[in-house]
């Protein structure tokens, strides 16, 4: 079943920047995407139109089939749930599990349901130690993953994460990596912008690049960061992760990811 | 001719815990110094005590001992520390004033607050202008810029106050890969060019590694490593320590636990 | 880049056009003796010149269609102010007709079109002030003139942050309703949602004022010294003539109306 589709969609903002132009994409139930492009390429008005934030001006968006024409932002949300770039344009309540409770609180969670839903997302981001804390005692890095565990606790059968990466260290780009894979383990869709090339092509198994508002790529990342492709990623000053470059050099074939570098080198040894 | 921190213990107002302890470092003029360690390690307090922000606008008590060409810190007032040290932020629309039409009204707004004779600020204005390569951007609106153009428009206001020491804090945290490229370059040309004293904190190591002489790692408030560039982003601590090494050094190391050998043309 | 004295062209152009061209020191000086007589000066004497004044302006400037909006606007308030004097306005006698409990009268219809026209008058002024002098001249021209930096930085970051408050409300709203927070239907779900609006809103707007005090005084901003004028705006000594014209003449009629002097005034 395709879980999200968006077919020649386009959006024109009302002082008449197009922002997309006919994009057309399909994804699948327990995807994971990583979604990259310069500033300014669309992917965030891309993520938007799947919760309804926006709405297409041309062309369509269906979730599971149905176009979400005339559904509310509120009733998306339990379908699809996204958490955005700065934490603190969301964090509001003055208990950390309070911030978590939220989501499902508006999705009518409430109980020892809902009780069990904030301790698994806060266990998932490693925060479970800090439960009554106010979250402006977490640093920058921790209130991004408050965020994430608030969105987290809402279940939704797709998970969109606009940005996890900016702005966090290595210790937290690692608990974003682990987060995610735990989320596709368990079955959910997940949808994910960032600049970091390396995350990207160690986290998720298909790539889409955007630029002006168009899809220029789309596959897996052993194609997208692949020799081939590079000409298309310069034209939007985009660099494959390092380890493609190396291993494209050392003539290993595509390697993505250190990883596959390093398996590279010893099979050919 | 240094930007020196002796012994440099730093507690944020109203907190009793010292975010900064112990700290000693230079930053001679006409190099680079670069800064790693975890969020929340204490860099962008660094930051702020290097170029005197800290206590001078913000409050808070400093122990130790903040000296710029040789002169303290302690009693300089703010717009004179602002030209002795500049600082770059993360956010590239928030340290922009909010108040000009045009970027190079922007850039002349620090040299105007000095009480500079027209003919100085144009002269600053074009100088750091062309210094950073973005002329062609004088007419433009701040507001309307770019992520990576608004962050160099930042940078040329700062260096239009003449520092002689700038200090940068993850420049390139917010930015898309291109502009992360423009401030990349705009660094390397500013480092290359001008005899600036520059404290860069970044978590991108290889970009630091081709920008920075010397490398010291922040850890829980304290330096726990200080030296050249390339030893320093080869310690094995690194990852205990919450830094990415390079992506040359996490590859060798990879290859090492795979059992092997890497060509001499990555090495 | 074309220069005039070192500094480019498109900073502080000096702006053209008939009116538009004055100092904006002379156009704000306008405005206020204007709104000062539309509210200040009693009877109908008031309003009406300064509507012919603001016409003339307007004319002149060329934004008389562009005063429409504005004029619009002031409908609502107008609305109320016509209904509430004319059908309920104390002690007067002079019944224009009687529809059950109501009685409009002519005292208060006429003391509503008044009061209107003060309204409208003062409305159309401030419109006109906003139509031919942009918020950067004016700042700037004061400066000049001896106003602190300070609040030529308040004026300035206000004219310009109304976008960027509106643009953080709209990513506030978002990452909320992304979380399931009903802004589209019943209005008692909607009223809930003001914490989680207001909160980020609040808070985000204290660490603004540390950030940007700390970018402020990074450049500079409390040193003690007078700022270097980089535009001087045109001005000239029949401008000067009617400014000093224009305050003494206001100050008459505002002594006149007040004591009562002016007693031809209808």
């Amino acid at each position: 079943m395709t879980t999200l589709a968006a077919q020649s969609l386009g959006f024109v903002y009302p002082d008449g920047t197009t922002a997309l132009d006919g994009v057309n994409l399909q994804v699948g139930s327990g995807e994971s995407v990583g979604i990259i492009g310069q500033n300014g390429s669309g992917k965030s008005t891309l993520i938007r139109h799947f919760n309804g934030l926006l709405r297409a001006t041309s062309g369509r968006v269906l979730i599971d089939g149905r176009d979400v024409t005339g559904r509310h932002v509120a009733e998306l949300a339990r379908s699809i749930a996204i958490t955005f770039q700065n934490p603190d344009r969301q964090i509001f309540a003055g208990r950390i599990r309070s911030e978590v409770a939220f989501g499902p609180h508006n999705l009518g969670v409430r109980g020892t349901d809902l009780e069990a839903r904030i301790a698994a997302a806060l266990e998932a981001v490693g925060l479970s130690q800090r439960a009554a804390a106010n979250p402006y005692d977490l640093g920058f890095s921790q209130r991004k993953l408050l965020a994430l565990a608030s969105v987290i606790a809402m279940q939704t059968p797709v998970v969109i994460l606009d940005e996890p990466t900016t702005g966090q260290d290595a210790r937290g780009i690692g608990r974003v990596r682990e987060i995610i894979g735990g989320l596709v383990d368990g079955g959910r869709t997940v949808l994910v912008t960032s600049h970091d090339m390396r995350f990207v092509a160690e986290t998720v198994a298909r790539v889409i690049v955007l630029r002006e508002g168009r899809v220029l790529l789309d596959g897996p990342p052993h194609e997208v960061y692949d020799e081939p492709a590079w000409p298309l990623l310069a034209s939007t000053h985009l660099d494959p992760p390092w380890a493609a470059r190396v291993g494209a050099r050392l003539g290993m074939g595509s390697t993505p990811t250190e990883e596959s570098l390093v398996a590279a080198l010893a099979g050919r040894s | 001719m240094s930007l020196t921190l002796r012994s440099v213990a730093y507690r944020y107002a109203g907190s009793k815990r010292a975010v900064l302890e112990a700290v000693d470092l230079t930053v001679e003029r006409g190099s680079v110094l670069g800064i790693v360690g975890a969020n929340e390690a204490g860099k962008s307090t660094l930051c702020l005590v290097a170029a005197g922000l800290a206590p001078a606008t913000i409050g808070g008590r400093l122990d130790g001992e903040v000296l710029i060409d040789g002169a303290t810190s302690a009693a300089a007032r703010p717009y004179e520390l602002a030209q002795r040290c500049g600082i770059l932020f993360q956010n590239p629309t928030t340290q922009l004033s909010g108040t000009t039409a045009t970027v190079w009204e922007e850039v002349a707004f620090g040299p105007r607050n000095l009480g500079l004779l027209l003919e100085e600020i144009v002269e600053r204005v074009g100088w750091a202008l062309s210094l950073l390569d973005i002329a062609a951007l004088a007419g433009r609106d701040p507001a309307r810029l770019s992520g990576g153009q608004a962050q160099l428009v930042a940078l040329a206001s700062v260096l239009a106050m003449r520092p002689s020491y700038l200090v940068l804090d993850e420049p390139t945290s917010q930015l898309d890969p291109h502009g992360t490229q423009l401030a990349g370059e705009a660094l390397a040309r500013l480092a290359a060019s001008s005899e600036v004293g520059i404290l860069l904190v970044e978590h991108k190591t290889d970009l630091l590694e081709s920008l920075a002489e010397r490398v010291a790692v922040l850890s829980a408030g304290r330096v726990v490593a200080i030296g050249g560039a390339s030893e320093v982003l080869h310690d094995e601590r690194l990852d205990g320590w919450g830094v990415d090494p390079p992506s040359r050094v996490r590859l060798e190391r990879a290859a090492q636990r795979a059992g092997v050998v890497l060509p001499a043309a990555v090495r | 880049m074309s220069l005039t004295g070192g500094v480019p062209d498109f900073v502080l152009p000096p702006p053209t056009g008939p009116y538009r061209r004055l100092n904006p020191t002379t156009k704000l000086l306008i405005a206020v003796a204007e709104a000062l007589i539309a509210f200040g000066v009693r009877g109908w004497t008031g309003p009406l010149l300064v509507l012919a004044a603001v016409a003339a302006s307007a004319l002149r400037a060329g934004v008389g269609r562009s005063l429409l909006p504005f004029l619009v606007a002031t409908i609502p308030l107008v609305a109320s102010i016509l209904l509430v004097n004319t059908f309920l306005y104390a002690g007067a006698t002079d019944r224009i007709v009687v529809i059950g409990p109501l009685a409009p009268t002519w005292t208060g219809l006429s003391f509503a079109v008044q009061a209107t026209l003060r309204v409208v008058a003062f409305a159309m002024s401030a419109a006109v002030l906003g139509l031919t002098t942009a918020p950067d001249e004016l700042v700037a021209d004061l400066e000049r003139r001896g106003m602190g930096r300070r609040t030529a930085f308040v004026l300035g970051a206000t004219v310009r942050s109304v976008p960027r408050i509106i643009e953080r409300v709209r990513e506030i709203t978002e990452a909320q309703r992304a979380r399931g927070l009903d802004t589209e239907g019943r209005i008692w779900r909607r009223v809930r949602g003001l914490v989680p609006l207001a909160g980020p809103l609040i808070f985000g707007a204290l660490t603004d004022v540390e950030e940007q005090t700390m970018a402020l005084e990074a450049r500079g901003f409390s040193a003690p010294s007078r700022r270097a004028v980089i535009r001087a705006l045109p001005d000239s000594t029949a401008q000067r003539g009617l400014r000093w014209a224009l305050t003494a003449g206001t100050l008459v009629l505002l002594v006149g109306s007040i004591t009562g002097l002016l007693g031809f005034v209808p």
